[in-house]
């Protein structure tokens, strides 16, 4: 396939070479005959094999991408976690380290180390000594009390493959819940957490 | 009434007006239409700036003034002897009310420069933060270069801020060899019908070389297609 009226165009990256020149040839052809010509069925339908084919791999192409994606948006809003764990050691932000790709904690390095040097520029830089940390609101600060850690309270939809029992929820002061197999439920990411990272229990 | 104690409440109603121009630079942000960002207001900015300095003026004689009645008073309670007369214990403990009472003012006093600064100063960075997140959210959708209009509207850091941002996108997409800011809704089909609205000339896509003039209506890949759509210089028509 290509735009209308346009020269010969290289080949398709996964198609038979032959396969867009025969159908080019075809096109061509039934545009400049004054009758129309015979029904090439074979070739229309390895045609249409051929796009169905490229909209799978564009599929697949859009999932990687959009998964990659999502992936980095966290990393890019979740910058004040890592402006955090750029400087501190705790076991934590080591397990989290350890859910990125190489490539990923680079990243989330660079991002981190982006958005400190733009804060610092532009606000801290210019207020009084013992108010320039980017972690703590000031000098008299005990804790890092300017950064919020991501919410894992919040509620999200899920689907277990197969039947898990029993299953108490953080709370700890309701009844365990029993969790159906392909039953929706709608519970804290909290209580599942463990769940979905051993893949028992999938996100909707 | 003493004066440390007018001064206490002098702060107290100065306070009213404190914080009022860093809600008012929080307020502007989040008054703004979605997806759209306003001019950074340098003045505003500056003008909050400015109320912090003149916060920890105020603060760093107010500590001074603490830590000497802090000890001034820890010395007279440490004369709290044994052997002194009904009269003098009497005139000691006075002492030690109105410096105390001294104290509370000063410290009053103290804090209410130092939340005023802290809020100041959360109002600021709040204001930074969430305009950087917008400015990444550009990083996706343009190239590297940001239209003329937005540029105007972003501050000198900003702007250094955006260029280091799609550095580092960049610079992580090379590594995979993979562009991730195309493909940006889920595929229908993986062409398109488009008219070119820009004259945008001779262009090498992913499967072709093709000459993209004005009002040409074209068949292209999705993902070729995509950019020049959302910068405006396409539009996608109904096949």
């Amino acid at each position: 396939m290509d735009s209308g009226g346009e020269e010969g165009s290289n080949a398709e990256d996964y198609a038979l070479p032959t396969e867009v020149e025969m159908l080019k040839n075809a096109w061509r052809n039934e545009k400049a005959a004054p009758e129309i010509l015979k029904f090439d069925s074979e070739l229309v339908l390895r045609s249409r094999k051929q796009i169905q084919l490229m909209m799978d791999l564009d599929r697949t192409m859009y999932l990687l991408r959009s998964y990659l994606r999502v992936r980095l948006l966290k990393h890019c809003n979740s910058c004040c976690s890592r402006l955090r764990s750029m400087c501190s050691t705790l076991r934590k932000t080591a397990e989290l380290r350890n859910r990125l790709s190489m490539h990923e904690q680079e990243f989330a390095r660079r991002c981190a180390a982006d958005l400190k040097h733009h804060l610092e520029a532009s606000v801290l830089s210019k207020l009084p000594d013992q108010y320039q940390s980017h972690l703590r609101q000031s000098a008299a600060s005990e804790e890092d009390d300017m950064v919020s850690e991501p919410k894992l309270d919040v509620y999200v939809i899920c689907r277990s493959k197969r039947f898990l029992g029993a299953f108490q929820l953080d709370d700890g002061m309701e009844e365990p819940i029993s969790i159906e197999a392909d039953d929706l439920y709608a519970l804290p990411y909290k209580s599942i957490k463990p769940l979905v990272e051993t893949g028992q229990i999938d996100l909707v | 009434m003493d004066t440390t104690k007018l001064e206490g409440i002098r702060s107290l109603k100065l306070r009213i007006m404190y914080g009022r121009k860093a809600s008012e630079l929080v307020r502007e942000f989040a008054t703004c239409e979605p997806g759209q960002i306003s001019s950074f207001n340098n003045d505003l900015f500056a003008q909050v700036l400015e109320e912090c300095d003149g916060h920890l003026l105020h603060l760093q004689p107010l500590i001074r003034k603490i830590q000497e009645q802090e000890n001034t008073l820890r010395d007279v309670a440490s004369q709290d002897g044994s052997e002194v007369s009904e009269d003098e214990r009497l005139k000691t403990e006075e002492l030690k009310t109105s410096l105390r009472s001294a104290l509370k003012s000063d410290q009053f006093g103290a804090l209410v420069h130092h939340l005023s600064l802290v809020r100041n100063k959360r109002c600021l960075m709040a204001y930074v933060y969430n305009r950087a997140e917008m400015i990444r959210s550009l990083g996706w959708m343009v190239d590297s270069v940001l239209p003329g209009d937005i540029q105007d509207k972003l501050s000198t850091a900003e702007k250094d801020y955006f260029k280091k941002h799609v550095a580092t996108l960049q610079s992580y997409m090379a590594e995979l060899d993979l562009l991730l800011t195309v493909d940006m809704i889920p595929p229908k089909d993986p062409f398109v019908k488009v008219r070119v609205i820009d004259d945008i000339g001779q262009v090498a896509l992913s499967d072709q070389v093709a000459n993209l003039s004005k009002h040409a209506i074209m068949f292209l890949r999705r993902i070729d297609a995509e950019q020049y759509i959302t910068q405006g210089q396409m539009e996608e028509l109904p096949s």
